[in-house]
């Protein structure tokens, strides 16, 4: 577990307050492949964790002139952002920060398409919320007008603009919403174009253990590659963040299941985007970890890939037996799916995985300052919103760690509403 | 409730085998075979049964003495439906093909003889349509009892090319040529390994015979180097032993480099029943050896339930001698395909996803060894229907080619264990009952 190894050199550099103007001027094309050429003198950042979350930091901090190097015990995007349905949808959010946050997420995406940083890895898109009876009704109208509340644009479809836009897909559906301008984004996708953009180390199989530190200042990490020193560290690795702090039980493998289907043919009906059932809203997010009632929960959404293949999920589930799915998940949603969209019977399963996502105490991810040391910063419990919000959250975290002021109210994501310290430190 | 109960999967002769013993000792069976029939590749017959298609005395007489012991056993027998996975509660699906469901069983024992894969080795144009393995293109000509019409060429490496060229030429159409890349021929020191396998000599002078009457000999030496489509036909570049290239207008062009057990899903799941896989399935040592590795697969699962099996040393002194006869058979032929830094950008690795080398390539950095699941998941090898059956061991064997340092993606990191081993379609699932595992 966490090891603290007594250091006899204290770094002469304090933690990380750098301010840079570097990222205003940047282009796309200084980016390409250029490792080597940061100047030797510039800060050292850590990131644990090569995620979503984890690579868009790397991307900032390196544009922000951070020599930076990600630690990895697996490989890049092996934990839930390889295994994660891509919605950057506010469509299922809450009303509150996280809605809010959603909002400036699929900015941010649209953003960084214009900057070229992210060309031909986000597909913007609708995403329909389907009711299909009176009960789903009430919950659609409630929550569209808590979306438009949070100025997202929507359109409530009935009638001849719901057969005309949707009925093919969703014969049975009595009324939809559509919210507009939503993306889709494949989170391995987007970790490998910030990979190729480069700038910064990957450490594959390199399991970070513990760290240097002196007088409450972190000075490096210990990894099964060896010791290596950093002024700064990022924690980003989803779950397994918890090893490295003083609470346990914080956060929760949250299981999801998710069945990929073979090419439609060319008779297939037309999805105009993501059918979601309004059960989804009953589903997501309405349990805490730590909530014993309903451990397994099913949500649904259709999502038509632009391979011409579907992706149907999922489920949502408090257990960490990742390497599986299971028959009567999969039955149940392939069985709703069907229900809300006959034509998929045509089809077939190619393959069925599951992930799990990283589930905290009260349903807010953590984003900030770890107490115990203080040039530790912490990114995680995005459950299932990382694809959505791991960009952003990249980017305020370089902004964080350069103390600079960021871009979006994150006081709600604090780490210090849980008073979080790193292990065997305090 | 009766006793325990074991499942196998594969009607070929190690499944019926290991299927028989079980039930001999006891045991409450069910075979399940995909196909519509018992006999696996090797014993398959034509649809219409009218038709026959000739086969080596040997191997009739085996199939016949093991069908009457099949009928006259307890052993339940399920065609047309296909083994699907293990999923995460240990039930094993099966799709039931007669009534389109997916259905689930818990056995205490399943025993896995699902034959082998054949491995076609990439050669630029080998996507095209025409262009077919040897193996399909010979249980198409047992199922249908037919020789394929046409200009046919076969070429690869390995035993089967000169079987289905020989059985090719006795239904009337004798391929235009046989091309094995090994330039390796028949010695007297094979032949005298395969003394104590008489079987083989004599099959194989059976083939080679029906050959020297249809003029067919194959050429030891040659193999194709492109596949172009022209004038609807297909123009074959062929190169031979001393390195002349010339072209050859077929319509058909069956490839073949050898067999790989069908390992895919066949991994042991804790959940799960006690597993074993048996014949092919399990090392490719051919039909003689899969009576015997039944046999010795029934033997595993008895011990396992604490049960009493027959004498298996007949089966083991089998085996040795079988795997003898394939080491030395396996000296004539060159299983490695062409060398990967020889083929062409353009050539299709992925033929599921249609990717080609030039993008494999594409994405391997000197700087940054990526892994072989970010080469899966981000290049789209192994993502397809196949789910990497048939593609995951050449993109592993490329890119091994590529890494001067760092260990070499293993082909299993790009298959994985997912289930369906094969794609099921979604109506199958909708009529699943909910299962109640006890927890």
């Amino acid at each position: 577990m966490l090891r603290f190894t007594p250091v006899s050199f204290v770094s002469t550099l304090s933690a990380g307050v750098l301010h840079s103007d570097r990222t205003s001027s940047f282009r796309v094309g200084d980016m390409l492949h250029p490792q080597g050429n940061s100047p030797r003198s510039s800060r050292s950042v850590a990131i644990v964790g090569a995620g979503i979350v984890g690579m868009s930091a790397a991307h900032f901090l390196s544009r922000a002139g951070w020599q930076v190097t990600v630690y990895d015990a697996g490989v890049v995007a092996s934990g839930a952002t390889g295994s994660a349905d891509g919605a950057v949808s506010v469509a299922s959010k809450k009303p509150g920060p996280l809605m809010t946050l959603a909002v400036a997420a699929v900015k941010f995406y649209e953003q960084l398409i214009a900057e070229g940083v992210l060309v031909d890895e986000y597909l913007p898109r609708s995403t329909f919320v389907v009711a299909s009876d009176d009960e789903e009704l009430s919950v659609l109208e409630r929550h569209a007008g808590e979306l438009e509340a949070a100025s997202v644009p929507i359109r409530m479809l009935r009638g001849t603009a719901l057969t005309e836009v949707i009925g093919a897909a969703a014969p049975t559906a009595i009324a939809a919403a559509e919210v507009q301008r939503e993306g889709h984004a494949v989170g391995y996708r987007v970790v490998e174009r910030l990979r190729r953009l480069g700038g910064f180390a990957i450490r594959r199989n390199c399991r970070v253990s513990g760290f240097t530190s002196s007088n409450g200042h972190i000075t490096g990490v210990i990894t099964e590659c060896g010791t290596e020193q950093a002024d700064a560290v990022l924690l980003a690795t989803g779950i397994g963040s918890m090893h490295f702090l003083a609470e346990s039980d914080l956060i929760r493998p949250r299981k999801g299941q998710l069945i990929v289907t073979d090419r439609a043919g060319a008779d297939s009906p037309h999805f105009p985007g993501p059918l979601m059932s309004c059960r989804y809203l009953v589903s997501k997010g309405s349990q805490p970890a730590n909530s014993a009632a309903a451990s397994r929960s099913l949500g649904l959404v259709i999502d038509p890939l632009r391979t011409g293949q579907f992706l149907i999920g999922g489920s949502r589930e408090d257990r960490d037996d990742r390497e599986t799915a299971d028959g009567d998940i999969v039955a149940a949603l392939l069985r709703d799916a069907v229900a809300l969209s006959p034509s998929l019977a045509r089809l077939r399963v190619i393959r069925v995985f599951s992930g799990l996502r990283a589930a905290t105490r009260d349903g807010m991810p953590i984003v900030g300052r770890v107490g115990g040391a203080d040039n530790l910063w912490i990114a995680t419990g995005f459950e299932g919103d990382g694809i959505c919000l791991g960009p952003l959250m990249g980017r305020l975290c370089q902004q964080m760690i350069c103390g600079e002021p960021p871009d979006q109210d994150i006081s709600a994501l604090d780490a210090t509403r849980f008073r979080l310290t790193l292990a065997a430190a305090a | 409730m009766s006793g325990p109960q074991a499942l196998v999967i594969g009607g070929g002769p190690a499944g019926v085998s290991a299927a028989v013993a079980l039930a001999r000792a006891g045991i409450d069976v069910t075979l399940c075979e995909q196909g519509p029939r018992l006999g696996g590749a090797i014993h398959r017959q034509p649809d219409d049964q009218t038709q026959s298609v000739r086969v080596p005395r040997a191997h009739k007489q085996r199939w016949q003495a093991l069908s009457d012991e099949l009928a006259a056993s307890t052993v339940k027998v399920l065609c047309r439906h296909m083994f699907a996975g293990i999923e995460a509660t240990g039930a094993v699906l099966l799709e039931d093909r007669n009534t389109g469901r997916l259905v689930t069983r818990r056995p205490a024992a399943l025993v896995l003889a699902m034959g082998a894969i054949e491995r076609v080795a990439p050669v630029p144009g080998w996507h095209l349509p025409g262009v077919v393995s040897a193996g399909g293109l010979q249980v198409m000509m047992k199922s249908t009892g037919r020789a394929p019409s046409g200009a046919v060429l076969i070429a690869g490496s390995g035993p089967l090319l000169v079987a289905l060229a020989a059985q090719m030429a006795s239904l009337g159409n004798a391929p235009v040529a046989v091309l094995e890349r090994s330039p390796r021929l028949m010695s007297l020191r094979v032949i005298a390994s395969l003394l104590r396998t008489p079987a083989y000599l004599r099959e194989a002078a059976g083939y080679v015979g029906t050959l020297v009457r249809a003029g067919c000999l194959p050429q030891r030496g040659a193999f194709v180097t492109a596949i172009v489509p022209k004038d609807g036909r297909l123009s074959v570049s062929v190169r031979d032993r001393g390195g002349r290239e010339r072209q050859l207008l077929v319509d058909r062009v069956a490839l073949h480099d050898g067999l790989l057990p069908n390992s895919n899903g066949t991994a042991a799941h804790p959940n799960g029943p006690f597993l074993v896989r048996a014949g092919d399935c399990r090392e490719v040592l051919g039909g003689a050896a899969a009576l015997a590795d039944g046999r010795l697969a029934a033997q595993a699962v008895l011990a396992h339930l604490g049960k009493r099996g027959s004498d298996s040393t007949g089966a083991e002194l089998a085996m040795a001698r079988e795997r003898q006869a394939q080491a030395a058979l396996n000296t004539l032929f060159d299983y490695s395909g062409r060398d990967p830094t020889e083929l062409p950008d353009d050539t299709i690795i992925c033929r599921c996803e249609g990717r080609t080398l030039g993008q494999l390539r594409a994405m391997l950095d000197s700087r940054d060894p990526v892994s072989a699941r970010e080469i899966k998941l981000n290049g789209r090898f192994g993502m397809g229907a196949c789910q990497g059956r048939f593609c995951a061991e050449w993109v592993a064997a490329f890119v091994a080619s590529q890494h001067a340092d760092g260990s070499p993606p293993q082909s299993s990191e790009i298959v994985g264990s997912r289930w369906p081993v094969k794609p099921v379609p979604i109506s199958a699932f909708v009529t699943l009952p909910p299962s109640h595992p006890s927890e």
